[in-house]
């Protein structure tokens, strides 16, 4: 069934090459179909394209009362109260280079557990291992959290797993949730769990998609199996790496708030490395209530989003032109 | 029905399902380093991802006196059901099943109505329609308002706060996978609905009639997409439902973290086993992915098959 699915979808790359001629009278009824996309045009314009609107309250001093079409503009004044009050610069940082480890190690792990996932023989053998690490994806982040205590800190804090096999190799147990130090990489860590099967499974349909020629050639030149995944393989997932890239680079602004929220929560101990725009802007809108600083934060991480991923695709399609987006 | 294996093919030697009779019997090769160290890792990893599971549901059927000690437990010594006991004795989860159950079923209905109609809009590439379309879906993936414009919407503008609808309908629509059923759709074959025009058919009734049919497998995969995301929300659940009697499960779950004391007001007993009760919330709370997972994961597999192919 997939096999006609993938067969159909890419033979069907451009839609209109297979449209019959005499579709120019049928033009007035086939409008009648427009219809159909109206729930979802709703949804759009109320829940995506109205929130864009409302970015004007970035430039305002919003209070309630007055509303966003009432309130007294302020210029960039929330732009400037951010940038200058010192924490910007640390939670900028935290979004940053917390983005690009995740993006960096759930990318490497998703190509690496690919490639050892097709040296796996027998179908049934390799179904069932992906759908074992594809597993953790569906799991909330409040649930990993819960995971994530089991192993470092039990009821006590300083308890868990992680703790207890420290001991048995001699090493000092260390209370994790006060340690703000190691955070990124056991975030890091986490992400690769989730988002690594997820990964992997793209990344195996792109090897599916790789001609077999290319393989029986590389045979004949008496490659061993790692050769060939690391000289063939490797270099034929680039274009797929590069459109994962670009919609990561796109995102690069945008911290992990679901999974950053979870674990970390209200812990201001775990601040200084843990901190992103996104759990930031949370916390001033639900303790100040600082609605026009925290718009002027989301406005920023927007452009900033926009501009990045236009360009990464545009730098992307210079490179490989028939793999880029849209 | 297969999913993403590739088949498995650059092989040294032919696979045959007969073992290889006659004079030349093939010297058994021994696999490659390469090979031993994939399927090591593949396994090491598999672990790794199982392990977790594991690890929260032995120790819901731990006794809260063992688990107060180490915080987990790899097998449920001594047993006990106290924390399932105490939770599905209060009323508090059956709520919140409920809420998660509303959320889930009332969301991905909605969901999916609006991704197939605006998908084969769009798949149907009407001059002047489909493409505006397109674009129109397209932005909302690289540009957004942001949580306050979202905030004063739902609870201003919408007066939707302490209602399910605040948690579906900013999530009712994802424009990845309206893409997604967009290059199914272009596949449904152009005879079919010439035919259909033939008989007389408009264009509406060959949508209901003839399209959706055909496109069954992908509604589920789109349909199964949204219900995880939908029964795994709790953001929207976290800014906008402050009634406890409201909250979906993974509020009541993440209040449970924030608060031990919260542990208590789930059951009617006052000594509660706090930190099983924790760990059993969340067995109650991933139970049914788990379940249906092994029935619906090929269509997870399909579906981000077809999403990765056609980006």
């Amino acid at each position: 069934m997939s096999a006609d699915l993938d067969a159909a979808t890419n033979s069907l790359a451009d839609p209109r090459t297979a449209r019959s001629g005499n579709r120019q009278k049928r033009r007035g009824r086939d409008y009648g179909l427009v219809l159909l996309a109206a729930p979802a045009v709703i949804l759009l314009v109320v829940f995506a394209y109205g929130p864009m609107a409302g970015l004007i309250v970035a430039f305002q001093d919003f209070n309630v009362a007055d509303g966003v079409f009432g309130s007294p503009w302020a210029g960039f004044e929330n732009f400037e109260f951010f940038f200058t009050s010192g924490g910007a610069g640390r939670i900028l940082w935290n979004t940053l280079f917390l983005n690009i480890l995740f993006l960096a190690a759930t990318l490497g792990s998703g190509v690496l557990l690919a490639i050892m996932l097709n040296e796996i023989r027998g179908r049934v053998t390799k179904r069932f291992f992906q759908s074992v690490i594809f597993v953790p994806y569906f799991v909330s982040p409040i649930v990993v959290s819960i995971f994530l205590q089991a192993f470092l800190a039990g009821p006590s804090g300083r308890g868990g797993l992680v703790n207890d096999l420290t001991d048995v190799f001699g090493l000092p147990s260390i209370s994790w949730y006060t340690e703000p130090g190691p955070w990124p990489w056991i975030l890091t860590v986490v992400k690769v769990w989730q988002m690594g099967g997820y990964m992997s499974v793209i990344f195996l349909a792109a090897i599916t998609a790789i001609p077999e020629e290319v393989y029986e050639a590389g045979v004949i030149d008496g490659a061993s199996r790692a050769q060939m995944a690391l000289r063939i393989t490797v270099p034929l997932l680039k274009p797929t790496a590069a459109i994962l890239l670009v919609l990561g680079v796109g995102r690069i602004f945008y911290g992990d708030f679901g999974t950053i929220y979870a674990i970390v929560g209200d812990n201001g101990t775990l601040f200084s490395t843990t901190d992103v725009i996104d759990t930031y802007v949370f916390r001033a809108l639900r303790t100040i209530g600082d609605f026009g600083t925290t718009a002027a934060i989301g406005l920023f991480q927007s452009v900033i989003g926009f501009v990045l991923v236009v360009a990464a695709t545009l730098v992307q399609r210079r490179y490989a032109k028939e793999t880029s987006l849209l | 029905m297969t999913t993403v294996e590739a088949p498995a093919r650059p092989r040294p030697r032919p696979v045959s399902t007969t073992p290889p009779t006659g004079p030349r019997v093939r010297q058994r090769q021994r696999p490659e380093t390469f090979t031993v160290v994939s399927y090591a890792g593949v396994i090491a990893f598999a672990i790794v991802c199982i392990v977790p599971f594991w690890m929260v549901v032995a120790g819901s059927f731990t006794a809260e006196s063992s688990l107060s000690q180490t915080g987990y437990s790899l097998w449920p010594d001594p047993f006990s059901l106290d924390a399932y006991t105490t939770i599905f004795a209060g009323s508090r989860v059956w709520l919140s099943y409920g809420a998660t159950i509303f959320i889930t079923v009332v969301g991905t209905v909605i969901a999916v109505i609006a991704t197939s109609g605006i998908a084969w809009v769009i798949a149907r590439g009407l001059p002047l329609v489909s493409r505006p379309l397109a674009v129109f879906a397209y932005i909302p993936m690289l540009f957004t308002g942001g949580l306050v414009p979202m905030y004063i919407l739902i609870t201003q503008v919408l007066q939707l706060r302490d209602s399910w609808f605040a948690v579906i309908l900013p999530m009712a629509i994802a424009p990845f996978l309206v893409f997604v059923q967009v290059s199914f759709f272009r596949a449904t074959p152009q005879e079919i609905l010439d035919a259909a025009r033939i008989d007389g058919a408009g264009e509406l009734r060959i949508f209901f009639q003839v399209v959706l049919p055909l496109s069954k497998p992908v509604i589920a995969v789109i349909a199964l997409f949204y219900a995880v995301a939908f029964w795994n929300e709790w953001f929207h659940a976290l800014l906008f439902i402050s009634e406890p009697a409201k909250y979906p499960l993974q509020l009541v779950l993440q209040n449970l973290i924030t608060s031990v004391a919260n542990a208590a007001d789930l059951g009617t007993v006052s000594a509660a086993p706090v930190y099983q009760m924790r760990l059993a919330m969340t067995v109650i709370t991933i139970g049914p992915i788990l379940l249906a997972y092994p029935f619906a994961q090929r269509y997870f597999v399909k579906g981000l098959t077809l999403g990765a192919t056609k980006g």
